[in-house]
């Protein structure tokens, strides 16, 4: 997705239907551009050479990195 | 005694005067609450005080003091926990009116555990709602208020622990500090925040905010209050499926004061990103004196540290809806607004952006465990500015101006995700008067290394004999 405009007004108000957000609220045009933002901040997790790690998922650090 | 002194006295001192019975744990318990008293219409540190629980608690704990059975160095101390840490019979609101009149059944790992230890709770203390903000805001039970100087933040999310424990409220507190929320408020309270290693210390009984980076810790005026209250607190909980088996040391044996041929690496980047100069230099001090007390300082690349806010912030936000998504749902308007706002805001975030984090966070957690194999420790400035006025969205950290959240998370969320030790302890005051603190971070497990690191700085300067002028 481009970064200035990661997700467009009629995709933020599908999803925001599916996630059982009242699609007619006039607090969206508040969140629109908050969700905006956080998503394009986001993408600098590309910028990121993950390889081939494997999600951190069960997280625990380990006693041997003492 | 004076009862302001005891109000200032450190766990440590307080318990070898209760335990020769040279104070009685009711003299120090009335001294506390006659401090909040005077202080607290400013501060607004707590949301539930509990006097009459505990003047009857200090009144068993001298019982059984003067009968011979002293429990150990938090007999009759008193302490505060952030309204998150469920308490049996005692309402738990998370900083929320959702949640005004929530009374749990049984009382959180942490707070059992404080009371085997013999420790006094005096009340439940004002938070972020729901832990979700880095600065002490709150519209439900009123914001905090810094006790250097009231129109400042405390910090946050644990707000009230900060405020209660630099104005002698409280002698210990607890936080939880998920991107930062213990070591904010410590450093720009002027105080001692210890995060230790996930898992070392139970969540068991805490409202999550985020499983994979929620971490309980205390808020305390001196290093060695922080070993005393780990001695009570750490160690497996078998109801925490994050615990950890991990032997516990006695944390107070760090208190060496000797630091010589210590290793401790400096990134770089620290002092590249954004950074009030009067923190730097307040920082450099800092180095020139554990180099003093004979630390090997060295400067060290961090070159992931730019994306510790990409990588904690998309699994934060991501954990922190899943969990509360019905609350949303169901009593969305009644959350403070930029919180809503957060919470929504994470229930765009994918699947896939969220296990991209978590494998950086695979990388991030390398390339620290590679750091930490050279050097002992890492540090650097708690927080880039000193305590910013409340609701400030903006704050000025040296050539820039950026987002308050941005700023106080700064360097607090690198360790966070690596799970590692970090601690926040006062290293000067900036010409307002406003404190400055120092970060030091251990690799997993090793709190004695950050705690004997700390206490040896600590030691050599006076600036833990400062108090706030309330």
């Amino acid at each position: 997705m481009p970064g200035d405009n990661p997700i467009s007004r009629d995709a933020f108000l599908y999803l925001a239907a599916q996630a059982g957000l009242d699609a007619n609220s006039p607090h969206l045009d508040e969140l629109f551009p908050y969700v905006q933002s956080v998503l394009s901040s986001i993408r600098s997790l590309d910028d990121i050479d993950v390889g081939i790690s494997e999600p951190d998922m069960a997280f625990n650090p380990s006693p041997e990195d003492k | 005694m004076d009862a302001l002194e005891l109000c200032y006295l450190s766990a440590g001192e307080l318990s070898r005067l209760i335990r020769n019975q040279d104070v009685s744990p009711v003299e120090i318990i009335d001294a506390h609450l006659a401090r909040i008293g005077e202080t607290d219409t400013t501060l607004n540190s707590f949301i539930t005080l509990l006097p009459e629980q505990a003047k009857a608690a200090a009144r068993r704990a001298e019982s059984e003091i003067q009968a011979g059975n002293y429990r150990g160095p938090l007999h009759g101390i008193p302490v505060g926990l952030k309204d998150l840490f469920n308490t049996g019979g005692v309402r738990t609101t998370s900083g929320s009116r959702i949640f005004d009149t929530f009374v749990p059944d049984h009382d959180c790992t942490v707070a059992a555990r404080f009371q085997q230890a013999g420790a006094i709770l005096l009340g439940k203390l004002n938070m972020h709602p729901f832990a979700y903000g880095p600065t002490g805001e709150n519209a439900d039970y009123g914001h905090m208020h810094n006790p250097w100087n009231p129109e400042l933040i405390t910090g946050g999310s644990s707000g009230g622990s900060g405020s209660a424990t630099a104005a002698g409220q409280c002698t210990i507190t607890m936080g939880s500090d998920t991107g930062g929320s213990v070591r904010i408020p410590a450093a720009l309270c002027g105080i001692v925040g210890l995060k230790p290693t996930y898992g070392l210390v139970s969540r068991h009984g805490l409202t999550p905010l985020s499983w994979s980076l929620d971490h309980p810790g205390p808020i305390v005026r001196t290093v060695e209050d922080a070993a005393l209250a780990m001695n009570a607190i750490a160690g497996h909980d078998p109801n925490d499926v994050a615990s950890s088996r991990e032997a516990i040391p006695d944390y107070t044996t760090a208190l060496t004061g000797d630091v010589r041929g210590l290793k401790i690496g400096v990134p770089k980047e620290f002092f590249e990103a954004s950074l009030d100069p009067e923190v730097a230099a307040a920082v450099q001090q800092a180095i020139s004196q554990l180099e003093d007390l004979g630390a090997i300082v060295t400067e060290v690349s961090f070159p992931l540290f730019q994306h510790a806010q990409g990588i904690s912030g998309t699994i934060l936000m991501a954990e922190a809806s899943a969990y509360h998504r019905d609350l949303l749902a169901r009593e969305g308007d009644k959350l403070y607004p930029p919180v809503r706002i957060r919470l929504e805001a994470g229930l765009f975030i994918t699947a896939i952006d969220y296990l991209k984090a978590q494998q950086a966070r695979s990388v991030f957690n390398y390339e620290t465990r590679q750091l930490l194999t050279d050097v002992d420790l890492l540090l650097g400035p708690t927080e880039p500015v000193t305590a910013p006025p409340i609701l400030a969205e903006k704050v000025r950290a040296g050539e820039q101006t950026i987002g308050t959240t941005a700023a106080l998370t700064q360097y607090t969320r690198p360790y966070n995700i690596t799970g590692g030790p970090a601690i926040s302890v006062p290293c000067g005051f900036s010409e307002s008067g406003m404190p400055i603190g120092l970060q030091l971070a251990g690799k997993p497990f090793d709190e004695l290394t950050v705690l004997r690191a700390a206490h040896a700085y600590e030691q050599s300067t006076n600036w833990r004999t400062r108090r706030p002028p309330i």
